[in-house]
């Protein structure tokens, strides 16, 4: 009974959706009437237009005219309220106001007051709903955020993961890229920084001490990586994979080993080089070309300088070159280590005689020994092989006819043909 | 001279007699078998390691499961390797004690002058080879190259193997000089013996002494003559040519 009576919503259901997708196509125009805001970020509705509807090419100062009055509010489902004032100057000073978008650009469907009722279950609803126009414009960067830790996060239903107004914010939204040069302009990297902490905050606190983040907020500093220069941008990957661990090192050299950033700063471009050269590296480097999802326990670049929090290596606290601070860190995977342990790291440095002589010796000592000795070998074989082979060949034309007498030798010994051979040292022992 | 029993005659089925003569024990013959084999293997299991950043060893260590067996079947064959030469030490050194270590193998004087009319020879300034004793001088220079390359690998080895109990009691610093060492001492030892032992073992003249246990006649006169006349107190030229022409 109730099964039949489903079955028959059911089929009306889908009776109307073909109705209305029908309509859809042939009146093309009035799509942005349509019920946009009901898409959740997870669904995938079709593509939506980029060109607003002209019916609703309503004037900012018509919208003005209500949400530019402070303490609008709306009730939503919940009881939470929905502040409704939009400054005009958030939207006038945002990269949209500049470029002279219009409310309605986005806001596609309210039409003129009375709008359609906007119903929301709270806050977090309502930001959900209203954040899908974004992707009239920036349809890339939504489906990049689909692949993102907070795109699982939310997949996994954590509703508060970060939406593009999170960061972006819905009305104030900035100008990050030059519009000429699509560089990144000098303030975005601190912007990005401080969006990350309005949730990630504890790392924030961190990283703002770290000898990158200091220089980066600080000094304004721009030869240092914010947030996004490691975790990317809108599709941010899940940093705790053994795939993210293993390729790190990468993340580290694409500013370490670039000349142009390090002769500043003193700093060696050989870490990558050397690192890959010493046993941890080789391991690491080998494991993520073969298999780049393989978990291993070979430390990468952070688990020795740290990830947030990495200080210069002359820091009394956390620095590398505090011997008390590296046996710390070979502590965590060789728990017996002694102090004398650290320096069978080469500690990124090209063997030479001062800061790692026996290396540097014994290199040279091979150097110099196979050459000498393993080739003087070689040419002594390849003598006696020359010799010897024409002995053979003597030997074949003179003895042809007489060649079987000493093959099967006897016992007694047949008169000596000896040709001056010194015989004197026989039996001296 | 009495003729020591280490002197043989085998009945060949043509009548005629091959004397051959005793030249290693069932031991030392044994213990070639096992640096053969443990060599070999470490070889083959340490070129992989040593050799990282090549495309086919990386498609052997690809996994950190596969990198830890290559490291354990290493491991297995270096304890190996290990035992052979603490037995061959210790052998040496019981013998020592008790006055009965041959000293045939212990390079003299004699070697280099024989190295050095041998070198003569090869660049065809003298006619004459050397007559040499038990061991040649190649043979001493394999036996003594082996003894110290082997020794390193084995010390290294242990260094590289051990590292925290090592550096509990040395600098840190001979952890990466005994990687080094390993590593490149592996190479020169297996360029040594390709070139040098196989030459002179098997390319030179196919001498299986090493796995028989004995060397004949022929090969007694022409490469350790006066060897052959110690044993025999014959003339180690007669009937043959000797070789050297
Ligand atoms: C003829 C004998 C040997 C050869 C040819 C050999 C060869 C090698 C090679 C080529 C490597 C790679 C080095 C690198 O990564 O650069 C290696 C690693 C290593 N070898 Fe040997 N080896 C020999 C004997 C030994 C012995 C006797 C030991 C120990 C007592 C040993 C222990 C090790 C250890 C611990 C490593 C480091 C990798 C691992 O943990 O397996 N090896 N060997
Ligand atoms: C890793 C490989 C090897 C090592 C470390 C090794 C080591 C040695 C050493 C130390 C000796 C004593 C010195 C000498 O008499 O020349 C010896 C002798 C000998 N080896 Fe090897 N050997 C190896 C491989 C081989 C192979 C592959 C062959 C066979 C083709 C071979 C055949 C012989 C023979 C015939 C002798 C006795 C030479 C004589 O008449 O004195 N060896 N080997």
């Amino acid at each position: 009974m109730a099964s039949t009576r489903h079955r028959c919503y059911f089929f009306l259901g889908i009776a109307c959706v073909i109705l209305f997708l029908a309509l859809l196509s042939v009146t093309a125009t009035v799509q942005a009437s349509s019920a946009r805001q009901d898409a959740t970020p997870t669904a995938t509705p079709s593509q939506p237009e980029g060109e607003p509807d002209p019916r609703l090419s309503l004037s900012d100062e018509y919208c003005l005219g209500c949400h530019g009055q402070p303490g609008q509010t709306y009730e939503l489902q919940n009881g939470e309220l929905l502040d409704l004032y939009v400054p005009a100057e958030d939207h006038n000073n945002s990269v949209h106001g500049e470029m002279g978008y219009a409310c309605v650009q986005c806001h596609r469907t309210v039409g003129e007051y009375p709008h359609e009722a906007f119903t929301a279950v709270d806050l977090r609803d309502a930001s959900l709903r209203l954040y899908q126009a974004c992707r009239f414009c920036h349809q890339t960067q939504y489906d990049q955020a689909q692949d993102s830790v907070h795109s699982t996060a939310f997949a996994n239903g954590i509703r508060e993961a970060a939406i593009c107004t999170d960061c972006h914010s819905a009305h104030a939204v900035r100008r990050l890229n030059d519009p000429n040069t699509k560089e990144r302009l000098p303030d975005t990297g601190i912007w990005a920084a401080q969006t990350c902490a309005k949730c990630h905050s504890a790392i924030y606190e961190v990283y703002r001490e770290s000898v990158h983040g200091s220089a980066l907020i600080g000094e304004g500093n721009q030869d240092v990586p914010t947030c996004i220069d490691c975790h990317g941008v809108h599709n941010i990957e899940d940093p705790t994979t053994a795939q993210f661990r293993l390729s790190s090192p990468q993340l580290c050299a694409k500013c370490h080993t670039d000349p142009r950033v390090m002769t500043k700063y003193g700093l060696s471009t050989e870490v990558l080089n050397t690192y890959v050269a010493d046993f941890h590296g080789t391991t690491v480097v080998l494991f993520e070309k073969e298999t780049p999802d393989a978990e291993t326990n070979k430390p990468v670049c952070y688990d020795c300088h740290g990830i947030h929090n990495i200080k210069h290596v002359d820091d009394p606290e956390k620095g590398l070159q505090v011997r008390e601070n590296i046996l710390a860190r070979c502590q965590v995977c060789h728990p017996d280590a002694t102090a004398n342990f650290p320096d069978a790291w080469l500690s990124h440095y090209i063997p030479s005689p001062e800061k790692t002589p026996a290396v540097y010796y014994i290199n040279l000592f091979y150097q110099f020994l196979i050459p000498t000795v393993l080739g003087g070998f070689a040419i002594l074989v390849g003598l006696d092989f020359g010799r010897s082979t024409l002995n053979r060949f003597r030997e074949r034309r003179q003895k042809r006819p007489a060649s079987e007498t000493h093959e099967t030798a006897e016992q007694q010994p047949a008169p000596a043909e000896d040709n001056s051979t010194p015989n004197n040292e026989a039996g001296n022992e | 001279m009495s003729i020591p029993e280490s002197l043989k005659s085998v009945e060949n089925d043509q009548a005629a007699v091959l004397r051959v003569f005793h030249r290693f024990s069932l031991g030392q013959r044994w213990e070639h078998t096992i640096i053969i084999i443990s060599t070999l293997a470490l070889f083959l299991t340490g070129l992989p390691q040593k050799y990282r950043t090549a495309t086919w060893s990386q498609h052997l260590l690809s996994t950190p499961e596969r990198l830890n067996f290559i490291q354990q079947v290493h491991h297995i064959f270096a304890v190996l390797l290990t035992l052979e030469v603490a037995y061959h030490l210790f052998k040496g050194l019981y013998l020592l004690s008790r006055r009965r270590l041959s000293s045939a193998i212990f390079p003299d004087w004699q070697d280099i002058s024989d190295a050095w009319q041998m070198l003569r020879y090869l660049l065809f300034l003298t006619k004459e080879k050397p007559r040499f004793r038990k061991y040649n001088f190649e043979q001493k220079i394999t036996y003594w190259f082996l003894f110290f390359g082997i020794g390193i690998m084995v010390i290294s080895g242990f260094i590289i193997w051990f590292p925290i109990a090592v550096t509990s009691f040395l600098p840190g610093g001979i952890i990466p000089a005994a990687k080094l060492a390993h590593s490149t001492e592996a190479i020169v030892a297996a360029i040594f013996v390709l070139i040098w032992h196989i030459y002179h073992v098997h390319l030179e003249r196919l001498n299986l002494s090493i796995f028989t246990g004995w060397l004949n006649e022929r090969d007694m006169r022409e490469y350790h003559a006066l060897e052959y006349e110690r044993l025999t107190g014959e003339n180690a030229e007669s009937q043959s040519t000797g070789g050297s022409q």
